[in-house]
């Protein structure tokens, strides 16, 4: 017997349904029978940690800010949406083909590269290719079965981020963040979290700087004039490529500043978990 | 108007089975087959792919003769690796026992790379692991040097490879949907690419599509390159024409009887 009203009992659930989507990643096929795939789950209080890391990557990728916005919203609104952590064992190659995809001639140099070399990217690598494939056929099956359980959801390289700062998933060197609910329409797409959240001069800035042909004018001179305001003409405004100190500065101060910063501050709480 | 009157006259029969190979009834159930696997390439189209970018290409391939030509083409390739010899040779099998191959490659991962700086490929904090390796000038790849020492000629942008594996998982769970039977191979997808399918691509993947009363692709006996459905007819057909025309009598005047029934008589 029973009667369930209100909306909690569904956000509790997206936690069975995450369960049940880590079935179908462990059941995905793979190429080569031989990658290590895993999986968790987290939701709750335990992404404040995640959240707060992204906060201030969010702050220069706007990809990142768009994922950190609707995480941090979601979760303060208390329908915290439940990540599934995918990751996989791929910088060593026990499969002796020689293929060369990685880029080195056998599997030996490949594991001599990554025994020596590796470890240094945001997502990990470096990465046998066809161990790739399996993990990405993994993560493929956990979005699908996300759709099959009608459940609003976006794989996400951000908060994957967070997954590997952290060291989620201690075995694994390639890791993707599935996030997984709330329980209605629209969550990850056309994403109504980011409703007032970026300006229109920031989104027209945006395309200016991602999609410039878009507001180039004549090219003739070789050094055209761009329509970056409606009175382009008065005065005139070029385009010039060169390097950013600035911007290298603020990316460094994060990456090598507050993001360190926040890691040792969690990173102990994290590393525990995996000790028992 | 005569589509018309034809929809009016809308009735038919069609008997499907998958005895004898490629009779009319086995080509039918084949035809199903053939729209699964577009069905599954439709969902390989829909993937979860890196910044939305549009980077897969696929081709089907069916009927003895393609299937058989890489078929062959993987038996080559098997030779020319230990570590591939024995599994490739028993996918070779699978090939001839399969209804329809789908290749799926990437258009993008040898060429036109992310540039997202994400390190999967090098593990590095940057491309360059990519771009000091291949051809280019201020990021721009020159592809034209298609030689490779290697099968594949790599380095490839892993991060467009992952999107590849989306493609080829949402292919397999569209065929696991539809109820038939598919895996996903290395071995199809170098054979196909070395063959010429999706020849814009870095790296191809083969995706065998059957639809029959056993799962091609599971549950193989060892030598299963020896010992096979095909092989197991070929032999019938040698061993029991012999043990036949060892046997002399005219069966319109006498046909040997087991022995109490001789006796009777």
């Amino acid at each position: 017997m029973g009667h369930l009203t209100g909306k909690e009992y569904l956000v509790d659930h997206v936690v069975e349904i995450a369960k049940n989507i880590c079935l179908a990643v462990h059941k995905a096929p793979t190429i080569t029978g031989k990658t290590k795939i895993e999986t968790e789950i987290i939701w709750g209080d335990d992404l404040l940690p995640i959240i707060e890391v992204l906060e201030p990557i969010a702050k220069a990728v706007r990809y990142v800010q768009w994922d950190y916005e609707t995480i941090k919203s979601c979760y303060e609104k208390g329908e915290s949406p439940v990540i599934i952590g995918i990751g996989a064992k791929v910088d060593r190659s026990n499969l002796g083909w020689n293929c060369g995809a990685c880029g080195q001639p056998t599997c030996k140099d490949f594991n001599n590269y990554a025994k020596d070399l590796g470890g240094g990217g945001q997502l990990g690598g470096p990465s046998c290719n066809w161990k790739i494939l399996d993990f990405a056929i993994a993560a493929d099956w956990a979005c699908a079965s996300a759709w099959q359980y009608r459940v609003d959801n976006r794989i996400m390289g951000s908060a994957a981020f967070g997954l590997q700062a952290f060291n989620y998933l201690p075995d694994c060197n390639v890791k993707l963040a599935l996030a997984l609910g709330p329980p209605r329409d629209m969550v990850y797409y056309s994403r109504e979290e980011m409703h007032r959240k970026i300006t229109y001069e920031e989104e027209k800035q945006d395309m200016l700087h991602t999609v410039p042909t878009m507001f180039t004018c004549f090219p003739g001179p070789g050094n055209p004039m761009y329509k970056s305001k409606n009175d382009w003409w008065a005065p005139p405004e070029y385009m010039n490529v060169e390097y950013s100190e600035e911007s290298m500065d603020a990316l460094d101060t994060i990456l090598y500043e507050e993001v360190p910063e926040i890691i040792v501050k969690h990173a102990d709480a994290v590393a525990a978990r995996y000790k028992k | 108007m005569k589509r018309y009157v034809e929809d009016l006259d809308f009735q038919g029969r069609e008997r499907i089975s998958e005895w004898t190979p490629y009779s009319a009834q086995d080509v039918r159930r084949k035809k199903g087959a053939l729209e699964a696997a577009r069905l599954m390439v439709n969902s390989a189209l829909t993937a979860p792919f890196a910044g939305g970018v549009a980077q897969i290409e696929a081709e089907l391939i069916y009927g003895q003769d393609n299937l058989e030509e890489l078929a062959r083409k993987i038996e080559e390739i098997a030779h020319t690796n230990p570590a591939w010899k024995e599994p490739f040779l028993y996918e070779a099998v699978m090939v001839r026992d399969s209804d329809v191959i789908i290749l799926i490659g990437n258009t993008r991962c040898h060429e036109t790379p992310l540039d997202g700086g994400c390190g999967m490929c090098g593990g590095g904090l940057d491309c360059s692991y990519f771009y000091e390796k291949v051809e280019h000038r201020y990021g721009l790849v020159d592809i034209t040097d298609r030689r490779s020492e290697t099968i594949i000629k790599g380095p490839l942008c892993t991060a467009r490879v992952d999107d590849l594996g989306f493609a080829v998982g949402s292919a397999l769970w569209t065929a696991h949907t539809l109820m038939v039977d598919a895996r996903p191979f290395a071995s199809m997808g170098m054979a196909g690419q070395k063959l010429g399918y999706c020849p814009n691509s870095g790296i191809v993947v083969g995706v065998p599509v059957a639809a029959k009363s056993k799962n091609p692709y599971v549950d193989v006996n060892v030598d299963y390159h020896l010992i096979n459905m095909d092989k197991a007819l070929d032999n019938t057909r040698k061993i029991f024409m012999t043990a036949r025309l060892l046997r002399g009598f005219d069966y319109r005047k006498w046909i040997p009887k087991p022995a109490k029934e001789t006796e009777e008589d």
